[in-house]
């Protein structure tokens, strides 16, 4: 009898959630990194990503462990040497304003993106696509330059998201797309509004409205999520969890995610120009010391890999520290009395500074003497970065082969420690275009523990994100912010 | 005394100006520029340098100075660097918003210290007077971001009685502001009145111990007629300075109760600007706390020389 009541109100409970209106305000705040130039274009330098994440959706959208899955494409193949793509678009979709979404909006959009007049940054990501044509209402091809097995990665980049054709010059303000929410007022400086899309493709959303507010400051965004005037905060340090641990008002999520901090030696420059010089600098970390001192346990130990941990091509790799080694490979390549170190350092990113201390003492031991140089944050990425010979840099999680192009290949615009490497190189075109999912593997693979030999950049861990919640919220997906899926959300 | 205020005020010209040559030459100092403030790590190459020929960033900063003066002069303040909105638009509401949060705080404050502080000084070493004293001690000595602190972890999370952080944007009407504006004011209201106060106490005890005050006593003259009629007229004259400076201090953007509360006044806009490079918008808003500095003190002065003739006559006999 138990049984079947609890069936029934199971029943019951599902029914309500099917026909569950939406209700109830998420407020989350954002930094209003680009202060006035903020915008509502996805691809623009100023786009507030936590809004244009909630309004527009992208052709294809990472599913809970980061792999392709269907968004406003539903499919897609490609042709035998992975050069010509082509898309299946989800049929009978809205856009806010009404209008059809097709397959001319997917080629106005991306051809947006490549042009170079938009100067966007999100051009780099995407450079290799030579064409956009519309095969049909529903159909979309894409051409390459070269062969990509990986394209779906690429289009789950955040700032790919699908505009009305012809929209370019208002879509600044009027965010028009056809995510789950719809913009109802935009003030990047104040609380922007979205409300519920009745008509999203996946059925409306858990709340019916999302204020989007902008707090720059980080102390006073916590001030808000204690005093209970936001719902979220990704940016949670590890002293701060102990606050919110300690209260049954909130919740707090752990997130892996593929963020990483790290020391750059330029590979171009004496002695960093050779590789047993490089590798010494980088077999004296003491990686989970670091984990421990700098990051109070919050992060994931990375053998030097851009690959966040939860990547599928992440390279399983062991480092533990060595400093005999280091110094045997110090004096083979005529250090044996080791070497002096400058490392420029700004506060811009908060750990720096204990990421560089911490080296400091730990390089210590092989005769590497780090002297560290404090620099201004001002200018730091324009005159201190790819300028200076050792320098603090942090990347933002990126797929697999985007890290590894973008940061590592000969001709990247991003090659931060100017490193060349023609067999590296050879790896990520001979990934690129290998259809099959376990060579492909194997290739990315072997092209992490190049690096670990050759590489200029120590990255000692990844990330892990504390993101705080009041305890209102359900359903938020704890998974890294580009994967959450919005629409489920709901609050008490 | 009509030369006196012509002097001042061309004085005053002369200190404004040579703020915004020194504000400019400042955030000309410092490295990056708004390009790379805005473009970060993308700042390279075609992307720098369109940036630059659209935000004219590309000629010499004497040339981008005199540019910005001869507009300046002509009550045009430009636009701002990055967004392209008029600054006087983008300033305007900034401004109220600061001078509403000041004068909600003087408007608490100033009685309030005044009255404490002649309370104080009557029952000088008495416990009343200990009491007082060590309060607004305490409240000076205790930096801005800590009190602030203190009243949103005490007034908002604890008993949940007003929001912590001010959540409206800047152009919203003044009734939006409300009741989250009492935090900052009560903040505000805390350091101001302890540095009021304390002049208070001491101008009022030295008054009372002048010739005139024990005069009055011998001649039997009741405590209260002493203390209203011949104390505190000339008691409160140097208060008038203090609190002048004090009200400059409020309107020129609290910078840190600003931040920490998230409010959208000048001082915060002032840092933000900063950090972008948007050398209008900091020009401007530092040409405005200049001119609230210069104008305050100098309606001090003309105030306190009003309620004291010997200075009258002497700027009289020198005119």
């Amino acid at each position: 009898m138990k049984k079947v009541f609890g069936l029934v109100s199971g029943l019951a409970l599902m029914s309500s959630m099917a026909w569950a209106e939406p209700s109830g305000v998420f407020r989350q705040a954002h930094e209003v990194g680009s202060g006035s130039a903020s915008s509502l274009d996805p691809i623009s330098k100023g786009r507030v990503f936590q809004i244009t994440e909630k309004i527009m959706s992208r052709l294809v959208r990472p599913d809970m462990d980061g792999r392709p899955s269907p968004d406003l494409a539903i499919s897609w193949t490609a042709n035998e040497d992975a050069t010509v793509w082509t898309l299946a678009l989800r049929e009978g979709v809205k856009f806010h304003d009404g209008t059809s979404f097709g397959s001319e909006d997917v080629v106005y959009s991306l051809q947006r993106v490549l042009d170079p007049a938009m100067d966007s940054p999100a051009r780099a990501a995407i450079a290799m696509i030579n064409a956009v044509e519309a095969i049909d209402a529903n159909t979309v091809q894409l051409t390459l330059d070269a062969p990509f097995a990986d394209l779906p990665l690429l289009l789950m980049d955040y700032r790919l998201r699908m505009i009305p054709e012809g929209s370019g010059d208002t879509i600044a303000t009027t965010g028009i797309g056809t995510g789950p929410f719809m913009v109802k007022s935009f003030d990047p400086e104040g609380t922007s509004v979205l409300v519920a899309n009745m008509d999203y493709f996946d059925g409306p959303p858990g709340v019916a409205e999302m204020d989007l507010i902008g707090i720059p400051d980080a102390q006073a965004r916590l001030q808000a999520l204690l005093g209970g005037q936001i719902d979220m905060e990704p940016g949670v340090t590890a002293q701060q969890r102990v606050m919110l641990d300690s209260s049954d008002q909130f919740n707090v999520q752990v997130v892996p995610t593929g963020n990483w901090r790290g020391i750059v030696f330029r590979t171009d420059v004496a002695p960093y120009d050779d590789a047993r010089v490089r590798k010494a600098l980088r077999m004296v970390a003491d990686r989970q010391e670091m984990v421990d001192l700098v990051m109070g346990g919050g992060a994931i130990v990375s053998c030097d890999t851009p690959v966040g941990p939860r990547d599928q091509y992440r390279a399983d790799m062991d480092c533990p520290q060595d400093i005999e080694g280091a110094k045997a490979l110090l004096a083979e390549a005529g250090y044996p009395d080791g070497i002096d170190v400058d490392l420029y350092v700004a506060t811009l990113e908060q750990t720096w500074p204990v990421i560089a201390e911490v080296y400091q003492k730990q390089a210590a031991a092989a005769g590497i003497r780090v002297n560290i140089v404090q620099v201004p944050s001002d200018g730091y990425w324009n005159d201190v970065w790819m300028q200076k010979d050792v320098v603090t840099t942090r990347w933002n999680e990126r797929p697999a082969d985007q890290a590894l192009n973008e940061i590592y290949r000969s001709t990247a615009r991003w090659n931060e420690s100017y490193y060349k490497d023609d067999q590296f190189d050879a790896l990520l075109t001979a990934a690129r275009s290998e259809l099959d999912f376990d060579k492909r593997h194997d290739l990315y693979v072997q092209a992490q523990e190049h690096l670990w030999e050759t590489a200029g950049t120590l990255i000692p861990y990844h990330v892990t994100q504390l993101v705080g919640t009041t305890a209102r919220v359900h359903n938020l997906d704890a998974v890294e912010n580009n994967a959450i899926r919005w629409n489920l959300v709901t609050v008490d | 005394m009509l030369s006196m205020l012509l002097r001042r005020l061309g004085l005053g010209a002369i200190t404004v100006w040579l703020v915004s040559l020194i504000i400019f030459a400042g955030v000309e100092m410092l490295p990056g520029d708004a390009c790379t403030a805005f473009l970060e790590r993308e700042a390279k190459g075609q992307l720098l340098e369109n940036c630059r020929i659209e935000l004219n960033l590309n000629r010499p900063a004497a040339a981008r100075y005199l540019d910005w003066a001869g507009h300046a002069l002509q009550g045009d303040l430009g636009v701002s660097a990055n967004g392209q909105r008029p600054i006087a638009e983008l300033v305007g509401f900034r401004l109220r918003n600061t001078v509403l949060l000041a004068s909600g705080a003087m408007l608490f404050g100033i009685p309030l210290a005044i009255f404490l502080g002649i309370i104080a000084a009557l029952r000088r070493d008495k416990p009343l007077d200990i009491a007082i004293s060590t309060v607004a001690i305490s409240a000076m000595t205790i930096p801005e971001f800590v009190s602030a602190t203190l009243f949103i972890l005490i007034f908002s999370v604890w008993l949940g009685w007003v929001p912590g952080i001010v959540l409206v944007s800047a152009d919203a009407p003044i009734s939006a502001f409300f009741p989250v504006i009492f935090l900052p004011i009560g903040v505000l209201t805390l350091v101001m009145t302890a540095h009021i106060l304390r002049t208070v106490r001491s101008s009022v005890i030295e008054t009372l111990a002048s010739d005139y005050a024990q005069m009055a006593t011998l001649k039997g003259v009741p405590f209260w007629r002493i203390v209203f009629r011949h104390v505190l007229p000339n008691a409160l004259l140097p208060t008038i300075n203090v609190v002048a400076l004090t009200v400059a201090w409020l309107l020129g953007g609290v910078v840190v109760i600003e931040t920490v509360f998230n409010y959208p006044g000048l001082g915060r806009m002032m840092i933000d600007s900063i950090s972008d490079r948007d050398l209008p918008v900091t020009q401007a808003i530092a040409l405005i706390i200049a001119s609230v500095y210069v104008g305050v003190n100098l309606l001090a002065d003309i105030l306190t020389m009003l309620a004291n003739p010997r200075l009258r006559t002497l700027h009289l006999r020198k005119g």
